[in-house]
This record gives structure tokens, sequence and C-alpha cells, in this order.
């Protein structure tokens, strides 16, 4: 379970104004909202990489702020972190990115083969075939390859909650429904909790048990996804429904 | 006047603030990196990998520096010494130039050009890139894997990289005097004794160890300071070859009062 309790943070404006929000264990929630709006902030401090100027977010109970070194390692070794951009490291090859994955030293006491076993089990679950992208660097792969070496990453692991942030940004509408279909298999098969930080709603509302929306720091909206369709809230409808969308930015264009 | 009086201090205030927050940052990855040494959290493997990169890679380049060096100073300093100055002087204006000064200095620049520059490229592309949040969402330590590997190497591989320098800039000293001024080399070997200090060497692989833990330890914080895509990158790139410039003249000034005497 992941909980965000009344968190604050500013940049130069305020990006997140006391979002508190509560993610229960085994669920699939998507936070949609426009581009700028603090989506990905606020996944980032589920596990301190940007630390709130207030609030807390608890993981299974525990405090990630109040949390230091060993406690916050342990922390972060329930979660698996889905970059926008795979974040994969340039240097090593698939294997070695996705071995990262594992526990530290882990690599080390399980032995070469074993590694080589669960890397390719992971690889395999995200629909890559271990014996064509085991050994190649990740300026070899295409952008739903790295993608999906990354969410390959982050299972490989075995975590007990899976944060996606954009997880279908740049990708054709073939890779974006193949990542759309691997979080709900994921989320399905190992029983995670899943957060998705995403502008895809149409993915989002056919992933997702629950749907928040946030916008300038707040959430405007937590339900599910066919609260969120029927809603009357304007910002909602004009979400949910493109041609909504369209006539609400006309009309925004329009205004002097 | 009043206001630009007030401007002036303004702006020397915010640049002393930032004077004293680049260092305490820089000191606290300095501790950090030492807590993940002793408690053995950095890779023998890691280590290995930066002092080969840094020390065999860099060893042409330091070649051909400390030999140009050599043969400049020994050139030079036979063009001064006329008549009244014995020429044997210069195999002891060579060695003690070579060893207290253009050794540690020449070899300095050229790990602050070929390596010190590549560590803040590196570690800022993956700072911008999220491959240090991947780090640290995968529960690892950036400063253990990627800050602490280059301090204990550059510290290690400098002072040798400097050894190797000074033997093949003094050696390159005296071929350059036999043939252009026309030394004899046991004349110049008598001049390098005469004012031979054993403390000098000594001197010149101290200033080595501090210039090669400064030069990682600006360029690693510079590369984690990085934001901003790709001018980002080149912005801090730049910004840190001047702070790695400038922090080993300001610390080759200080080592003649300091050590000396």
């Amino acid at each position: 379970m992941i909980e965000f309790k009344d968190v604050y943070k500013t940049f130069d404006v305020p990006v997140l104004a006391g979002v508190s929000l509560t993610v229960e264990t085994g669920e699939t929630l998507s936070i949609v909202g426009p581009s700028g709006t603090g989506k990905s902030v606020l996944l980032k401090t589920s596990i301190g990489l940007i630390v709130p100027d207030s609030g807390d977010v608890l993981i299974d109970g525990e405090s990630v702020y109040s949390a230091g070194g060993q406690k916050l390692y342990e922390i972060r070794r329930k979660v698996g972190y889905v970059f926008q951009y795979a974040a994969l490291f340039d240097s090593m090859t698939v294997f070695e990115n996705v071995s990262m994955g594992l526990r530290e030293g882990e690599a080390d006491r399980l032995g070469k083969d074993e590694v080589v076993a669960r890397v390719s089990r992971a690889l395999d679950e995200v629909n890559l075939d271990p014996a064509i992208v085991l050994n190649k660097l990740p300026a070899e792969l295409s952008g739903g390859m790295k993608k999906r070496v990354g969410l390959a990453r982050a299972i490989v692991g075995e975590p007990q909650i899976l944060l996606y942030d954009e997880p279908v940004t740049g990708l054709d509408p073939v890779n974006t429904a193949t990542v759309d279909h691997l979080i709900t298999e994921i989320a399905e098969r190992r029983g995670v909790t899943s957060l998705v930080v995403t502008h895809d709603i149409e993915g989002a509302l056919a992933i997702s048990d629950r749907v928040a929306l946030l916008d300038h720091g707040k959430l405007r909206f937590i339900g599910t996804p066919d609260e969120f369709r029927t809603s009357d809230e304007p910002l909602v409808k004009a979400f949910a429904n493109r041609q909504a969308a369209a006539a609400a930015a006309l009309k925004i264009m329009e205004e002097p | 006047m009043t206001g630009a009086v007030r401007a002036f201090l303004a702006a020397f205030g915010r640049s002393a603030e930032g004077t004293f927050r680049f260092v305490g940052g820089m000191s606290i990855l300095a501790a950090h990196s030492v807590r993940a040494l002793v408690t053995g959290r950095v890779a023998l493997r890691d280590i290995l990998d930066q002092g080969v990169e840094m020390g065999v890679g860099s060893l042409p380049l330091v070649l051909v520096t400390a030999v140009l060096s050599g043969i400049v100073t020994s050139q030079q300093g036979g063009y001064q010494f006329t008549s009244s100055i014995p020429l044997y002087v210069l195999g002891s204006v060579v060695t003690s130039s070579i060893i207290l000064e253009l050794g540690p200095v020449m070899t300095a620049f050229v790990i602050i050009g070929r390596v010190g520059a590549r560590i803040t490229a590196e570690i800022g592309t993956m700072q911008v890139s999220e491959q240090i949040d991947a780090l640290l969402s995968l529960g690892r330590d950036p400063v253990s894997a990627l800050a602490a590997p280059r301090l204990v190497a550059g510290t290690i591989t400098m002072p040798l990289l400097v050894g190797i320098a000074n033997t093949v800039g003094m050696f390159a000293g005296l071929v350059s005097a036999r043939l252009t001024v026309g030394l004899g080399d046991e004349a110049f070997l008598y001049g390098a004794r005469l004012f031979w200090h054993n403390w000098d060497l000594f001197y010149s692989l101290m200033k080595a160890t501090v210039f090669g833990f400064i030069i990682p330890l600006v360029s690693t914080h510079m590369g984690f300071l990085t934001r901003g895509g790709a001018e980002g990158v080149g912005r801090s790139t730049t910004t840190s070859v001047v702070i790695m410039i400038i922090s080993v003249l300001v610390l080759d000034a200080l080592f003649p009062p300091l050590f000396l005497n």
C-alpha cells in the first residue's frame, strides 16, 4: 500500500499543493492530468527521488522520509520503478541492466547461471526474446524494447509495488497496447500494487481499478473508470471526451 | 551610488554563498565516499576499471607532455645561462622544475582534460537521463557506485603517472641538454645532484596525490549537480574544467609556503 499524506512541493512555482492519496494493496491506480501538473514529481516523492517540502509518503505503513540508510534501502527494494525513457544504463548490456534489478550482492550469491535464468524469465515476461536481446546495448534497441527492458529490470527483483512514469509516452499504438497489456498482466499474475502516471487517458481507463486526476498540484477527482467516464466535473469531462477537450481548448484560445 | 554598492554587495554575497555551497557539497561527497570505502561498499572491480582508464589510458598523453616539458625547460635554461653561470646548473634547474612543478601540474592538466571532463559529462548525462534516479530506485548508492571508485582510482593513479612523468621529463631534459647546448650527461647529473633534496620527490608525489583526489571530486560533484538536458551537460562540463584548473592552480600555490620552508 502507498499512502501520500498532504504532500507539498514547490520548485519555482507550487507543483504539489497538498496531495493525499492511498493506493490499496493489489490495486492499479492511474494518475492522469495535463502536462506539467506534477504527476511525475508525485511519483518520485514516493521513494524519495524528490523530497517534498512537507507531508509524508508511507510504503506499507513505513514512512519514506523518517527512514534513512538501510531502512530506506529496504523500502526501495519493495518498489520497482519504470522510468519515462527507461533510464537504462548506457554502458551496460541488457543482461547487466536487468540483473541490476536484483538485490545488491545477490548476483554474486546466486551464481551466473541462476542470474541468467532469472533475467531471462523477466525478459520473457515482457515479451522479449533473451537469446536476441541479452547481449545488446540499450543504443541497439527500439523505444518499445527499451521500455520493456526497463520493465524487466523493475520486476526481476520481485517487488510488491510497481511505479510507472509515463509508460507509453513516445510509443506507437501497437507498442502502447503491448505495454498496457503487460501492466495488467503483471499486476494480475504477481498481485502487485501498481501506480501509473500517464497522459494516455484511454489506456489509463482500460488498465486501472481507479483513476485520479491531478491538476495544478491538487487531486480533482478519484474514482473508478466508469465514474470517471460519467463524471460531471468539467475538467474530467474534458479528459474523458476528446470532443469536449477540443471544445475546451478552443474556448481557452478564443478567450482574450 | 548606494544602489551600485548594494548591487555589488548582493552579487558578492550570492557568489560567496554559491562558493560555500559548492565546497560544502564537495566535502559531503568526499565524506560519503570515504564512508562507502571504509564500510566495504565500493567494488574493487570498479576501482580497477577506473584506475586502468585513468592511468593506462592517459599514459601516452602524459608521456608526450613530460617529454616536451623536459625539452623546453632544458632549452630555455640553456639559452638563459650565459658565461657567468656554469652550465651544469642546468641539470638542477631541469630536475627541480620538473619534479617540483611541471611534472605534477602538467600531468594534472592532462588528467583534467582527458579524465575530469569525461567524468562530469558521463555522470551529468546519467543525471539528466534519470540513470542516477534509476540507481537510487534499485536501492543502489550512486556515491558507492560512481564517485568513490573514481576518487580512489584518481588518488592512487595520479602519483604513479607523476612519477613516470618526472622520470621521463628529466631524461628528455638530459638528452635535450646534450643535443642542443652541448652539456654532457655527467655534468647534467652533477648539477642535478648538487641541489638535490629527497624531500622534493616526496613533495612532488604529495602534490600528485592531492591533485588526484581533487580532480575526480570536482568532476563527480559537478556531474551530480548537472540539470537541463544536453545543454546542461555541456555547461556543467565547461564549468567543471574551469573549477578543476583553478583548484589545481590554487592548491599548487599553497604548496610552497606550506611544505618548502
